[in-house]
């Protein structure tokens, strides 16, 4: 339980808050002296911002700390209770702890693109907004699915924390719209790490330039992404299992 | 070498109950209970003793050999160690003693143990000659062969322990703490340690301390016990007595030449165990002759043995009574 | 546990330390990769200075600027904090404190240890910068690359006393990794990790110029690049060993204080 330890509630929350402020360190550092980077204006900025700070909230808050547990529990000899339940082992894995704190990422979020959208002088129409869910839906997709395939690697390679650490500080980039990027490693980031998926496509979406062939290949690589992901998981489970923990 | 006197250790432990009200409001208050872990103990240890330490979980075991061993400062009451105080740490006594952990290991993981001896050689500053000699007669004497090369991670329960006993030994500490050192090993690896540790005394002089859940472990290396319950020394003296004073019968086996029935065995004493392979009696120690005289006269006897009653029972017997005269007295 | 009996073990320590980083360099490899945040940095400001400079960044300054923080912070990187968090957390501080070592003493042992295999991810970096951008944006002045070196040691020397100062909060608080999140926090922002610290408004710049963040990262990425003159770096310098003394202190009497009160309670 989360509100067990008196000082860890409190600093938990004065920390979330300080966070959301160095995200918006740089953001101001950079627009103080351009209006607009890489063809994106401190208002749009905001929207990709926000995608991120949403996305980051479902990775901090409920993705993480219950995958994590699975590194815990290969390290222990554990995963063999999980096993025996009943219910699928990879929902199980991937419920078992929350964060409450990071629910306040969402209102951030929401505060950005509440923000971004003052500055542009505007709001979303209903297209926007529902192609803005399906991307969030999306991006939702293709973040668990990247991670699903982090954690599969644990039954291979125990020590897996700085696999975690790794992949949150790739994220990271993520803040950024993707134009911010030249050459190999856009491509990388567009297409093996799929970042731009995750933050700028639906930062688009809300903006209303989000073309339908972008969004139609965004769909369709997230259920790609899910079933690859899953295809993966599964075979990494049954070495495990066949090969006795 | 050891001296303790009066020796105290309370703990501040604050009391968490279950259930979101209860951790609301312990965000804003907390309650303290002082748990005396242990409550006023006496006893000297002389050098090359070896001593066991006995009591039921939680009794404070442990917490008094962390208390010499400099790990854990006690509340009050004096504790010398070669005339030293262990809470200050001092570096001539660190390189006296050592504490072997049968639950946590001190071997560095993805390196052989050979290099966790090495490492031991520089911070305890073990002259070469003499950290060679060790090695060779650690080797020896635990049987260690190649194991020093191969990374701890590679190694098995029981060759693990083997090497943590050596890497301890590395400085000849001339105290040695033995906390469950025989825990989660076969029964041959706990024979094993505990020839060893019976030979590295003898051979050394080194002082040891035990402290052990398996009986077996205490009586084949502790003639002297010290028991603690509930913080508070219980006895402190040798093993055989303990044994008399609190269950003094001896147990008699037979093994008889063709079957015996139950009636006739009964007839000798209390019957513990009786199938065709032996039969077990109880008997009081002062009528162990009486019985053997009439049983070798009586009955078919192929073999006997007297022996004492399993330690466990005798353990068993000694807390169910202290918690009985401590209910008493809480009455 | 004499600092005598402490000197004579560590070249052992070192060794034995090195060859532990080498059991675990694929783990070494990957902390060195997720060192990302220099290089996303290097990709952003390089975007806002696409048609002009900032202050006196252009493309090549920013490029030189970040490479050369990928490199310190490698060379100056401390997980000191997260061991010693653990090792209290789970008792096991008792087995290091049964030594006669001093247990900072390990922790900076087991840190200097790993450099050299540290050094082998930021080599193929120093040579990108030196090949491409090298020429105009480094300094060749042998002093300054002098002085760097000595405010590259410091750095270190400073964030590893910062990971053990903030690793004595996990003896009192029971969730010192907030704490830790919280100076990382001010760190990443202060130093010149995220932002060059010539770029912050004036106002902020002239306190943010004297913090001690920037004397683990900020001053040798500075001086390294030429920001600075010779009379300038060394009163620098000497303002981060004075920091540097002020850790010392500050730690000392935070790991007393720790010890006790693990003594009271035990591992």
């Amino acid at each position: 339980m989360s509100l067990q330890y008196r000082s860890d509630f409190v600093l938990d929350g004065f920390v979330e808050v300080f966070w959301m402020t160095t995200a918006l360190v740089p953001l101001f550092a950079v627009y103080q002296f351009r209006s607009t980077i890489a063809g994106w204006s401190f208002g749009e900025a905001l929207m990709v911002m926000g995608w991120f700070t949403f996305l980051e909230g479902i990775l901090e808050g409920a993705i993480n700390p219950s995958l994590v547990s699975v590194v815990e529990h290969i390290r222990k000899g554990t995963l063999d209770f999980i096993l025996i339940k009943p219910a699928d082992a990879q929902f199980l894995v991937s419920t078992s702890r929350f964060q409450p704190w990071r629910a306040i990422n969402v209102l951030t979020a929401l505060g950005f693109f509440g923000w971004g959208f003052r500055l542009l002088g505007r709001v979303p129409s209903a297209l926007d907004a529902g192609a803005a869910v399906v991307m969030m839906v999306v991006a939702i997709a293709v973040l668990y699915s990247l991670w699903i395939l982090t954690v599969s690697a644990a039954f291979y390679v125990v020590r897996i924390d700085n696999l975690t650490y790794l992949f949150s500080s790739i994220f990271d980039a993520a803040r950024w719209p993707i134009s911010v990027f030249h050459g190999v490693i856009r491509l990388v980031l567009t297409f093996v790490i799929p970042l731009a998926v995750m933050t700028t496509l639906p930062a688009q979406a809300l903006l209303g330039t989000l073309n339908c062939r972008s969004m139609a290949a965004a769909v369709l690589g997230a259920m790609v992404a899910l079933s690859v992901s899953r295809a993966v998981w599964k075979l990494s489970l049954a070495r495990y299992t066949s090969a006795g923990g | 070498m050891i001296r303790v006197r009066d020796l105290k250790k309370h703990f501040r432990v604050h009391e968490r109950s279950s259930g979101i009200a209860a951790a609301l409001r312990s965000v804003f208050h907390r309650t303290y209970t002082l748990v005396p872990a242990v409550d006023g103990i006496d006893f000297d240890i002389r050098a090359g003793e070896r001593v066991g330490f006995l009591g039921p979980n939680g009794a404070g075991k442990t917490t008094t050999l962390k208390v010499l061993a400099g790990l854990l400062h006690q509340t009050s009451g004096e504790v010398l160690v070669e005339g030293r105080e262990p809470r200050r740490r001092e570096d001539d006594f660190l390189k006296s003693i050592m504490l072997v952990l049968g639950q946590k290991q001190q071997l560095l993981w993805d390196l052989p143990p050979s290099e966790t001896f090495e490492l031991n050689r520089a911070v305890y500053g073990v002259s070469r000659g003499t950290y060679e000699e060790t090695v060779r007669e650690l080797t020896d004497l635990l049987e260690l062969g190649d194991l020093v090369r191969k990374p701890t991670r590679a190694l098995s329960l029981g060759e693990r322990m083997k090497c943590e006993l050596a890497a301890a030994l590395i400085h000849r500490p001339r105290l040695l703490f033995l906390d469950e050192p025989t825990i989660g090993l076969d029964v041959s690896m706990q024979a094993v340690v505990r020839d060893f540790v019976k030979r590295y005394n003898e051979q050394h002089g080194a002082t040891i301390i035990l402290t052990s859940h398996y009986m077996a472990d205490v009586e084949r290396l502790c003639p002297r016990v010290v028991v603690i319950d509930r913080g508070k020394l219980v006895y402190d003296g040798s093993l055989e007595e303990l044994v008399a004073r609190v269950r003094p019968e001896k147990r008699v086996v037979f093994r008889f030449a063709c079957a015996v029935s139950l009636e006739d065995v009964t007839a000798l004493g209390r019957v513990v165990h009786h199938d065709a392979g032996e039969t077990v009696l109880a008997v009081h120690k002062d009528g162990v002759n009486g019985v053997v005289t009439r049983a070798l006269a009586e009955m078919p006897v192929r073999d006997m043995t007297v022996e004492n009653p399993p330690l466990e029972e005798v353990m068993s017997e000694l807390f169910a009574r202290q918690r009985a005269v401590h209910e008493a007295g809480t009455r | 546990m004499s600092l005598h009996n402490t000197l004579r073990a560590c070249p052992a320590m070192l060794r034995i330390g090195l060859a532990g980083a080498v059991a675990y360099r694929a783990e070494l490899l990957v902390w060195a990769l997720a060192t990302t945040l220099p290089l996303v940095m290097l990709a952003l400001w390089t975007s806002v200075a696409e048609h002009a400079p900032i202050g006196r960044y252009g493309q090549p300054q920013f490029t030189a600027y970040f490479l050369s923080t990928f490199i310190v912070r490698q060379l100056t990187g401390s997980w000191a904090f997260w061991e010693m968090n653990s090792d209290i957390k789970t008792g096991t501080l008792g087995a290091r404190l049964l030594r006669p070592v001093n247990p900072l003493f390990a922790y900076a042992a087991e840190n200097l240890a790993a450099i050299p295999l540290r050094l082998v991810i930021a080599l193929p970096i120093a040579v990108v910068l030196l090949a491409t951008v090298g020429g105009k944006c480094m300094t060749r002045d042998p002093v300054l690359w002098g002085i760097f070196g000595l405010s590259v040691a410091g750095a270190w020397l400073l964030t590893l006393l910062t990971n053990l100062m903030v690793g004595c909060a996990a003896f009192f608080l029971e969730s010192s990794i907030k704490l830790m999140d919280v100076y990382l926090v001010f760190f990443f922002v202060f130093s010149g990790y995220l932002i060059p610290i010539d770029l912050f408004p004036d106002a902020l710049r002239n306190i943010v110029e004297k913090l001690p963040f920037r004397y683990q990262l900020g001053l040798p990425v500075e001086v390294i690049t030429g920001a600075h003159e010779r009379t300038y770096a060394l009163n620098h310098l000497a303002l981060q060993w004075v920091w540097i003394a002020i850790a010392l202190l500050a730690t000392r009497s935070a790991w007393r204080h720790g010890l006790r009160r693990f003594s009271a309670f035990g591992g």
